[in-house]
């Protein structure tokens, strides 16, 4: 069976396709012209002095936490709300995360009182992460880490294009460095694909050494005969892009706006066709929909058992669904750090549903959707009576 | 710094051309508009594994992430030792770094054969040795009929780095298939490319699933899995990465694969047409000898001065009079700073002078002979 409406769709119209044949047709297909030009697209787009292109927002976490200076002994405070990337990039440099609460199940964004808290004489740095694509408190995390001396990273992987603050500032101008997602299913989706963003030069250059071996010279600059040679400064990575996801990405990065735009007003619409279903619940306010980029649109039910035959039942309807299990709860994070209790991410993980979103959903899914979502909490209260 | 030209090869020293049915391929993968690791990327496993021979296939983003998940299924880990060539690309080396190992580095054969000694390697186990990774440079494969006795009988775990491959073969078994785990790449300049990707291949089911689920976050599903409904959650059981290739990359790699037992044949007749005209040059060895060729991948030409001191200026003389880019397979691992610091005080003196006189000249399927002669020409201008 095939789902009516699925959690995600990915349209690529033929400029896109185009734009990558050219690319392929070239044959030149290792980071260079096309790559050049995306990060400095994205830096533009999002408003930071630097971007760097890498092979994922995991690749993107790793390297903005060994620019950060994270080693073994280290600590740093992780949203405990987020996909395991978040915290696994911390354990990759031997770093210790400490996972942190969030405001709530009606706020699922790190709740900057909570991260104070956990700061000791060991925290290096503090990973916010935008949930879902709301904008995370990180204009008054920006102040905690200024006063503690703390690196401050956005795990912005859901979140490109969305507002921070009432100025229009994005998110991923906050932190000193920031993470950007281009999977499949995100905003910008090439397939496989990352980006770090910073203010600052040095941080940069750090992320852009390591992501390619820490080699003094790349193929690119060999190729055009701007270098013959090359040394290794550092153990780095092989986290490049290559240029045909470069040059998907810069051919969709222009169409971003109107999609972002039409991604909320798809939030807007389930806030306002599913507003006041018994048993169902919003996350954030009308204030934190016009400020987000909508990754993902997570609505609330009364409990696990719920949640559980919510998304069962639509599933039978034919519309996909998802949610975030909690980081402290899987298998491998309680072998490697013991029980641990946060109940605001308990509680939210228990009781999120992530209904079907994108810009590409026509309004007969639309449709589908919140006659699917109305369906099953009708069969849910007949149940109960 | 010589050859800074600023300026574009007329000849360089690989050349990548992509097709119309690659292009169709791509196209037709991103109209689909399924992105993520999934049909394709199964299909391109299955089809990569019956080209080596071997009985799994994992692909990932990179040969680095390949070595890196294969180190690991080795079960390399803080204290433990892995010896590798230092005549090879930073990866092989670093991948052991990754996990909280220490390369051990072992010099090569000589100036007939840049591959790793075996009796070096055997003289460096020790008892906290847990791998051997051999890499089957420029495609010729390593001895790993002799280091897999030399393993075996001590427990310990053998690694390919046949990056270089494939299409290699010792004993008319592909490279790559010899010890635990091989390794692939189908970076822009190999045999098989495709941009950034690799591939992990094994015989061993338990090593094949680890590397699966490493690949994609320790995750026990994936997100296809989700989406065809054979699962609706997921539980994370290891601490994992994201190596995953997407499916453009594998639609990509499975339309250029079809194609690449030609391309090898034309690499191997161009590597013997190099042979028999640099054969009679004075100043130049030919690394390996005429007849390994024909089971070699021909991934690269390696030429090896005479004289040490005369590199940089042969290589400036080929780009400047001539528009001909070469390259250095490769600077000595031990030799970069990074690994200095780390590992003071090795001395391999093969690979040291393999560095020094290495030259790596122009090679790629569709090289025409007219350049080809150009290349040899400006070569012996070169050497004069």
């Amino acid at each position: 069976m095939s789902w009516r409406v699925p959690l995600a769709n990915v349209e690529i119209p033929e400029q896109d396709v185009e734009a990558v044949l050219d690319c392929l047709r070239s044959g030149w297909l290792t980071m260079g012209p096309r790559t050049n030009e995306f990060e400095q697209r994205f830096a533009d787009h999002v408003g930071s002095p630097h971007a760097v292109a890498v092979s994922s927002c995991t690749a993107a976490l790793h390297l903005s936490c060994l620019a950060a200076g994270l080693g073994p002994g280290d600590e740093a405070i992780v949203a405990g709300m987020t996909f395991v990337s978040t915290p696994n990039a911390v354990r990759y440099t031997g770093a210790t995360p400490v996972l942190c609460e969030i405001g709530g199940p009606e706020d699922m964004n790190i709740d900057p009182a909570d991260v104070e808290r956990r700061i000791t004489d060991r925290t290096r740095a503090v990973i916010a992460v935008h949930f879902c694509g709301y904008p995370a408190r990180v204009v008054e995390l920006r102040e905690l880490c200024d006063q503690h001396g703390l690196v401050l990273i956005e795990d912005a992987a859901q979140a490109i294009s969305a507002r921070v603050d009432p100025s229009g500032r994005q998110a991923g101008t906050v932190g000193d460095l920031a993470c950007f997602s281009l999977f499949s299913k995100n905003q910008l989706p090439v397939g496989e694909g990352g980006v770090v963003t910073s203010p600052d030069e040095q941080l940069a250059a750090k992320v852009r050494s390591l992501r390619s071996h820490a080699m003094t010279s790349v193929t690119w600059d060999r190729h055009r005969g701007y270098a013959d040679t090359y040394d290794v400064v550092d153990v780095g990575y092989n986290y490049r892009l290559d240029e045909p996801r470069a040059a998907l990405a810069l051919s969709r990065l222009g169409r971003l706006d109107e999609q972002i735009e039409s991604r909320r007003e798809l939030a807007r619409t389930y806030r306002r066709r599913l507003a006041g279903l018994e048993g169902l619940g919003f996350v954030w306010g009308d204030e934190a929909v016009e400020a987000g980029s909508h990754f993902a649109f997570p609505v609330l039910l009364p409990d696990q058992a719920a949640r559980d035959r919510f998304r069962e039942r639509l599933q039978e309807l034919g519309v996909q669904t998802t949610w975030y299990p909690a980081i402290h709860r899987f298998s491998e994070y309680r072998e490697a750090f013991g029980e641990q209790s946060l109940p605001s991410v308990e509680a939210a993980a228990e009781r999120h549903c992530a209904l079907p979103m994108g810009s590409g959903f026509s309004s007969d899914q639309v449709e589908i959707v919140v006659e699917s979502v109305q369906q099953a909490l009708a069969d849910e209260l007949g149940a109960a009576a | 710094m010589t050859a800074a030209t600023g300026t574009f090869p007329e000849i360089p020293f690989f050349d990548l051309k992509v097709e119309e049915e690659d292009l169709e391929a791509v196209a037709e993968t991103l109209r689909s508009g399924w992105l993520t690791m999934g049909p394709r990327t199964e299909a391109f496993e299955r089809t990569f594994a019956e080209y080596v021979g071997a009985g799994h296939a994992v692909a990932v983003s990179s040969c680095t992430a390949a070595l890196h998940l294969a180190y690991l299924a080795a079960g390399v880990g803080p204290g433990d030792e892995v010896i590798v060539p230092a005549f090879t690309f930073a990866a092989t080396a670093a991948a052991v770094i990754y996990c909280g190992g220490t390369p051990v580095f072992a010099d090569i054969a000589g100036r007939h054969d840049l591959g790793i000694d075996p009796d070096d390697v055997e003289r460096k186990i020790s008892d906290r040795t847990k791998a051997v990774c051999a890499v089957h440079f420029a495609g010729y494969a390593a001895p790993v009929d002799r280091l897999k006795e030399m393993c075996d009988a001590r427990g310990i775990a053998l690694i390919e780095d046949a990056a270089h491959g494939p299409g290699g073969s010792l004993n008319g078994k592909n490279i790559g298939t010899h010890g635990l785990a091989g390794c692939f790449s189908f970076f822009s300049n190999k045999v098989l490319s495709v941009g950034e990707g690799g591939m992990l291949v094994t015989d061993d089911e338990e090593v094949a699933q680890q590397a699966r689920t490493l690949r994609s976050y320790g995750m026990s599903s994936g997100t296809w899995a989700r989406h065809s409904q054979a699962t609706t959650t997921y539980d994370v059981t290891a601490l994992g990465f994201n190596y995953k290739l997407d499916e453009p990359r594998s639609a990509l790699l499975a339309s250029r694969i079809k194609r690449l037992d030609a391309d090898i044949a034309r690499r191997r007749e161009l590597i013997m047409n190099y042979r028999r005209a640099l054969g009679q040059m004075s100043g130049v060895t030919l690394p390996y000898r005429d007849e390994d060729v024909a089971t070699a991948s021909g991934y690269v030409m390696p030429i090896l001065l005479d004289d040490p001191e005369f590199q940089r200026e042969f290589r400036a003389r080929l780009r400047e009079r001539h528009g001909v880019q070469t390259s250095v397979f490769y600077p000595a691992t031990h030799e970069f700073s990074a690994y200095r610091e780390r590992y003071a005080g090795v001395s391999l003196p093969h690979a040291e002078l393999a560095a020094r006189t290495e030259v790596t000249i122009p090679l790629f399927s569709h090289l025409t002979d007219e350049d080809q002669q150009r290349v040899i020409d400006a070569i012996e201008d070169a050497l004069r």
